[in-house]
């Protein structure tokens, strides 16, 4: 018999079943499935069995007593998808989110979330709500689609059952490619861009990876279901990953000034997220903000325009100079004249 | 995930479906479950072999296209799906955070719902799960009206500001919200311009939905912002050192040409000297555009200004 068939066999069995099912009667139901001898049966239905329990087949083996046998049961009612009585709203925001995640072809966990979606819209019937939100992920090459979002299936796999992964590693700053094995203690998605962080054995310690740069993954496959590794109980992958350039952990942090004028002023809670703002009237917002990578701010403030000033401190604002200056000069010729920084 | 698993996954989710939906198409009954109408059909033919023991006649699943619909007289209890697994759960939860913190209350809730549904031995482990996918978007607030206002079919109005100018009132029929590279756009009709826009998220103010409906067109879709991808007569000739090379290279691809000196050159759309100026000032001097001469004069002005002079 097909193991598919036979799975699905066991499911109808079990479901109905009122009293619990023995082994010999398994053996009888299927005799030429877990015939022959009985190491090959019973390996052979411990393999069914794991496929259950994976599926979330709530499958459990009860010890008989007086007024019960031996044998295998599955609780119906934790079988069953209830209701959730999800609101038109609630609806709307996982079935929106869940479908641009899918439609976007690169989200880790791609199959599960998938069947999730034809789940929670089991009970809405015609109502499921048409999405109109799509993702466009960046750093991502149109022909690169496919790659990624087999890797990041991969690493959701092996995150999932916390195996380690041995990656081949090039990244624009160090092109030539490394091999290492990495603990993948999760995925993060900033600005478009996909990360894994992890412990990298090369390094010794946690290192973050851009998922579009890892050239080749290997998951370990080596005893499937027992975990190579523990992620602290402290970790947080939030700590790990930068969200805007400025929080890079490249430097001690230092708290910078921004003066923001005109159209920026309103703007500023959504430039930076995080800041501490204070309106000063007539159309100015000082924003404070903690920086760790004084380069990331500065290109940003700069591509702001005029609007944006560093007030202070006086590095981070010769640093904003500096470069103005290199691209005014860099340009000079357009308009004339040296800049000095 | 082996094949086997998908399988039986997308068979758990079949009966049920069919036995609530009596009379589903071939054709919508393979979109549901995202397969070919072909692979249908011979998961359809599968199921008639499946039952329980003893296996007579009526212990098999009675599942039969009519007419091209689909009808199951005996589903074997299949009548609801499985609950879900810890890790649907973890990818729906983790899908859901793209659109934090504009979904506001509803996710918080949905979230909770959902949790309510996982049977009580799989919590933990979703939980778990859920921790290792972090797709929190910087979700602007303001999709959390725009997607009501796409939802309903009901036309809005915000202030658009352009840096340099204050905010203009524009009236839009929204059709469509895209996420590009981590910046949200809303892509809709604007009355104001009588044409179809895209427009930032983070320059809209004061985001009213009105009571005008709308009706949505068939073939509404963004396109999606590339200025690689639209050069044209005007395009802007973007010259990189060779420190920026790799980072233009990783994500122009072939369209980076490289230099003698180790830099790369791109073509890019010269339409809008605003995004250029910008774009360009990004790089912090790693960037000079060659030509057109009025586009070098553009990022000189601007790099000048940000000095003060």
């Amino acid at each position: 018999m097909d193991r598919t068939e036979r799975i699905l066999d066991l499911v109808a069995l079990l479901l109905d079943a009122r009293e619990p099912i023995s082994w010999a009667e398994l053996r009888e139901h299927f005799p030429s499935d877990y015939g022959g001898s009985d190491d090959a049966a019973e390996r052979k239905f411990e393999r069914d069995k794991a496929e259950l329990v994976e599926l979330g087949f709530p499958l459990t083996y009860v010890q008989g007593d007086d007024e019960r046998r031996d044998g295998y049961i599955v609780d119906r009612d934790a079988y069953y998808l209830p209701e959730a009585d999800l609101t038109k709203e609630e609806l709307a925001v996982l079935y929106a989110a869940g479908s641009a995640a899918l439609a976007s072809g690169v989200f880790p966990g791609r199959d599960d979330l998938a069947h999730a979606l034809r789940k929670i819209g089991f009970f809405a019937g015609q109502s499921l709500p048409t999405p109109r939100v799509r993702m466009e992920l960046g750093a991502v090459q149109e022909g690169q689609v496919k790659e990624v979002s087999a890797r990041l299936e991969q690493l959701w796999d092996a995150c999932a059952a916390r195996k380690w992964v041995e990656i081949s590693y090039a990244s624009p700053k160090h092109p030539n490619a490394t091999q290492r094995r990495v603990d993948p203690y999760g995925l993060a998605l900033r600005r478009g861009v996909w990360t894994l962080v992890g412990h990298c054995h090369l390094r010794g310690g946690l290192r973050t990876f851009h998922v579009h740069r890892v050239r080749e993954l290997k998951v370990n496959t080596a005893r499937p279901r027992t975990p190579d590794f523990q992620v602290p109980e402290d970790f947080s992958l939030d700590s790990h990953v930068a969200y805007f350039p400025w929080q890079h952990r490249f430097h001690e942090p230092v708290e910078v000034v921004l003066r923001l004028s005109g159209t920026l002023a309103s703007r500023a809670s959504g430039l930076f997220p995080g800041a501490t703002l204070e309106p000063m009237g007539e159309g100015l917002t000082l924003a404070k903000l903690r920086v760790s990578f004084l380069d990331g701010l500065a290109r940003f403030c700069l591509s702001l325009g005029a609007d944006c000033v560093v007030e202070g401190p006086e590095s981070a604002r010769s640093r904003l100079r500096e470069m103005a200056a290199r691209v005014a000069n860099r340009h000079a010729d357009a308009l004339e004249g040296k800049v000095t920084a | 995930m082996s094949n086997v698993h998908e399988r039986l996954r997308r068979l758990l989710f079949l009966v049920p479906y069919v036995s609530k939906n009596p009379g589903v198409t071939v054709e919508a009954l393979a979109r549901a479950l995202n397969v070919s109408r072909e692979d249908l059909l011979e998961e359809l033919d599968l199921l008639t072999c499946v039952g329980r023991p003893p296996f007579n006649p009526d212990d098999y699943i009675d599942i039969y296209v009519d007419n091209d619909r689909v009808y199951v007289d005996l589903d074997q209890r299949l009548f609801a799906p499985p609950r879900l697994t810890a890790g649907e759960a973890a990818a729906l939860a983790a899908s859901a955070e793209l659109l934090r913190p504009a979904a506001g209350d509803a996710l918080q809730s949905a979230l909770q719902k959902l949790e309510r549904v996982l049977p009580p031995q799989v919590r933990e482990r979703y939980r778990e799960m859920y921790r290792k996918i972090d797709a929190s978007a910087e979700a602007p607030q303001a999709l959390g009206p725009l997607t009501r206002a796409i939802l309903e079919r009901r036309e809005v109005t915000f202030g658009y500001a352009s840096p340099g100018r204050p905010a203009e009132p524009r009236q839009v029929r929204p059709y469509e919200l895209l996420s590009h590279r981590g910046q949200w756009y809303l892509q809709g009709f604007c009355h104001t311009r009588q044409d179809s826009r895209l427009f930032r998220l983070d320059r809209m103010e004061d985001i009213v939905i009105t009571d005008t409906p709308f009706v949505l067109p068939p073939d509404a879709r963004a396109d999606v912002p590339n200025p690689a991808r639209s050069r044209s007569e005007d395009s802007v000739r973007v010259r990189f050192s060779p420190v920026a090379a790799p980072y233009v290279k990783e994500r122009f691809g072939q369209d980076a040409r490289p230099l003698a000196d180790g830099g790369v050159e791109v073509l890019v759309a010269g339409d809008s000297e605003r995004w250029l100026t910008q774009w360009v000032l990004s790089f912090g001097g790693e960037a000079e555009v060659v030509e057109p001469v009025s586009a070098r004069a553009a990022v000189a002005r601007a790099a000048r200004a940000s000095i003060g002079l």
